[in-house]
């Protein structure tokens, strides 16, 4: 006997009490079924922060197709605010911090060598209140940071009971994360961000034209749709 | 001191849905405008839980400002209802007229202002009237509101926790009330606040305790609104004793009587700790620890054998957590949601329910009375059903609910509580799973 899959069906969404069905794809990104249970049920105030649970508890991973992540037609998923977007993942900047990581990264780059700085802050928080430059060689083309400084760093670190929250670093043209930013970055646990600055960081104070990307916990370098998703400020 | 003031963090969830143009000021006056007439008769008065759900109700309407005025008989308080005061119950609820919200006013029915909305407990008789109108009625672990013709039971029992269920559902109804009088941001949110009316909850029914139920030892982490409404459910049932301590390093304010269910405005500037433990007293033997709970400290190194947390710094819970030997109730709020959990040794702890730091930080947090009152309701049955030995099964380890459209068939979601290889806390559940092998494969 053949066994017939749906490729399109129904599932329903819960959302502060209410039920909602919504039709899906099996080859859909679980995001774009997020995407469309956030509008459907006209969720503006932080819907970044909201993802589907499914009724046993586990969270639906949204880097996977709907059929991969395992869900099923009629499945009821609840749609509810998830603390990890807003913990590991999403940083609450002190407001200075953006105006200060552009000016280091110009200073030190001077508009034609590539330049890395660390956004820290308290170890149980995920707010940025720092803004740390590495003692680091620099070209056009990347940065080595220093050996000795980066041991002491976690020293200083430790002692005053903070944590890497970001690594920024600039790229002489286009934003993008390359093959040894994919491999070296200076924290490699599931959720820390890396953004990337375009020209040198030369241009306007923002981070809207930057590459920002989170890390997943199979090591692959999830990139983001736009600041909101992971930064805001405190 | 202003209602405005008062009410600020009850008018910050407004805002969710709000439209931007409406004043916090309107807001405010839409909240104080409603008038709601509380009705029984003296079989439905002479229960602890016809009692307990009369004053939840008008307590948990006048915490959102709204005018309450009473048409019941005088009669004798049976057991104590912190924390109105006096020996008769319709007398304590006059006299907590603007005590509990500056300008929330409890009265006798007048003329002047005719009901918006009329809750009737249990079976009394009433007169029909052209507003909405719900009968409150329940059991000893069940409460329900209703708004049919069809009969509903008289309050009988003396176990509380159905009568303040169905309290608690029908200051829902009446915050929903005042959500549709306003302009909202958009239309489509009304389905959020459209009456329901049929609704009921139950905590799941089981032997009550038939005599003097001592809980022992019981450390309470915070002295805020969920604490408080955990304690005031505690206090209500009877032959419950503890002794125990709690912890909090706050002091009253102006923006904690929308929902601190055993503070009263004159309780302004007070230290939480101290004004709950008298609240408390005599039934239950708390000591006031006047510090914010930290791990390291002599006073975490003897844990009591239950452990309530009703604080929302999440780092604090993981402290709590490692700290804890026995049983953890956490409970906590978000918007309109409620998170409740229990954590026994070797099940997945509140690290695995709360693996990451809250995105808010300090800042004003969002909250209504009939919310929290939810969320410590349900603490304090989690922990009277652990120490009674009918806790709920894992696959209800958690508890989500959204108390809104409580006639809906996923207003309430439980479900397990998965151990997480990055659990914060490396609780006993999730280091024998790493051993056995069982997180060999990323966990979901």
């Amino acid at each position: 006997m053949e066994s017939v899959v749906e490729r399109k069906f129904a599932v329903e969404i819960i959302y502060n009490g209410i039920t909602k069905k919504i039709e899906v794809e099996a080859e859909e990104q679980v995001t774009a079924v997020l995407q469309k249970a956030i509008a459907e049920f006209h969720i503006t105030q932080n819907p970044h922060l909201l993802s589907l649970y499914r009724q046993d508890g586990s969270l639906v991973p949204e880097n996977e197709s709907v059929e991969r992540a395992g869900i099923k037609p009629r499945e009821v998923l609840l749609l509810r605010p998830n603390a990890v977007k807003g913990g590991n993942g999403f940083l609450r900047l002190a407001s200075d911090i953006v105006q200060r990581t552009f000016s280091t990264l110009r200073e030190c780059g001077r508009g034609e060598c590539e330049c890395a700085v660390y956004w820290i802050g308290p170890s149980e928080s995920n707010l940025v209140n720092g803004v740390e430059h590495p003692i680091h060689r620099r070209s056009p083309f990347g940065y080595e940071i220093n050996d000795h400084w980066l041991t002491d760093f976690w020293k200083r670190l430790a002692a005053s009971k903070h944590s890497v929250k970001a690594q920024v670093h600039t790229h002489p043209g286009e934003a993008f994360h390359s093959a040894t930013d994919d491999n070296w970055p200076i924290v490699s646990q599931e959720g820390f961000l890396s953004i990337v600055i375009p020209d040198f960081a030369t241009g306007e104070i923002s981070l809207k034209n930057a590459w920002i990307g989170r890390l997943r916990g199979d090591g692959i370098w999830s990139r983001l749709a736009w600041p909101e998703q992971a930064i805001g400020l405190a | 001191m202003s209602a405005i003031e008062q009410l600020d963090r009850t008018i910050l969830l407004c805002r969710d849905h709000v439209s931007d143009e409406v004043s916090d000021a309107s807001i405010c006056q839409s909240l104080q405008s409603v008038h709601v007439l509380c009705v029984a008769d003296a079989a439905n008065l002479s229960s602890h839980s016809g009692q307990s759900c009369l004053t939840t109700v008008v307590s948990l309407l006048s915490r959102m400002g709204m005018q309450v005025a009473l048409a019941l008989p005088e009669v004798s308080m049976i057991r104590r209802q912190p924390p109105f005061q006096g020996t008769g119950l319709r007398d304590s609820l006059l006299a907590s007229s603007d005590k509990l919200i500056s300008g929330a006013t409890v009265q006798e029915p007048s003329s002047k202002h005719k009901p918006d909305l009329v809750f009737v407990l249990g079976d009394s008789t009433r007169e029909e009237r052209a507003c909405p109108t719900w009968r409150l009625s329940g059991s000893e672990w069940h409460g329900a509101i209703t708004q049919g013709a069809a009969p509903v039971s008289r309050w009988t029992a003396e176990w509380p926790i159905g009568g303040m269920t169905s309290a608690v559902l029908a200051a829902g109804e009446a915050f929903k009330y005042v959500m549709r009088r306003l302009p909202l941001r958009s239309k489509v949110d009304l389905v959020f606040f459209e009456p329901s009316p049929d609704s009921n909850w139950n905590f799941g029914s089981i032997p009550v305790p038939a005599r003097m139920l001592d809980l022992g030892a019981v450390d309470f982490i915070s002295a805020g609104a969920i604490s408080q409404a955990a304690l005031y459910a505690l206090l209500r049932l009877p032959y419950v004793r503890i002794a125990g301590r709690i912890f909090d390093d706050d002091v009253t304010s102006q923006t904690n009587f929308n929902r601190n269910m055993l503070t009263v405005v004159s309780d302004a500037d007070l230290e939480k700790v101290r004004l709950v433990a008298g609240r408390c007293s005599p039934e239950f033997n708390l000591t006031p620890e006047f510090q914010r709970f930290v791990a390291g400290a002599p006073e975490a190194r003897h844990m009591a054998p239950y452990v309530l947390v009703g604080v929302d710094d999440i780092p604090s819970r993981w402290q709590v957590q490692r700290c804890t030997r026995g049983i953890l109730v956490v409970s906590g709020t978000s918007h309109f949601s409620i998170s409740a959990s229990c954590h026994g040794p070797g099940e997945p702890c509140c690290g695995c329910q709360h693996p990451v730091d809250d995105p808010d930080g300090p800042t004003a947090i969002p909250t209504v009375s009939f919310v929290s009152f939810w969320a410590g309701l349900a603490m304090a049955v989690r922990l009277i059903r652990r120490v009674v030995g009918a806790s709920y099964s894992l696959d209800r380890q958690h508890l989500w609910m959204t108390p809104l459209r409580m006639d809906q068939p996923h207003a309430a979601v439980w479900s397990p509580v998965a151990p997480r290889k990055d659990c914060p806390v490396q609780c006993l559940a999730v280091s024998e799973l790493v051993s056995s092998g069982a997180f060999a494969s990323p966990p979901r």
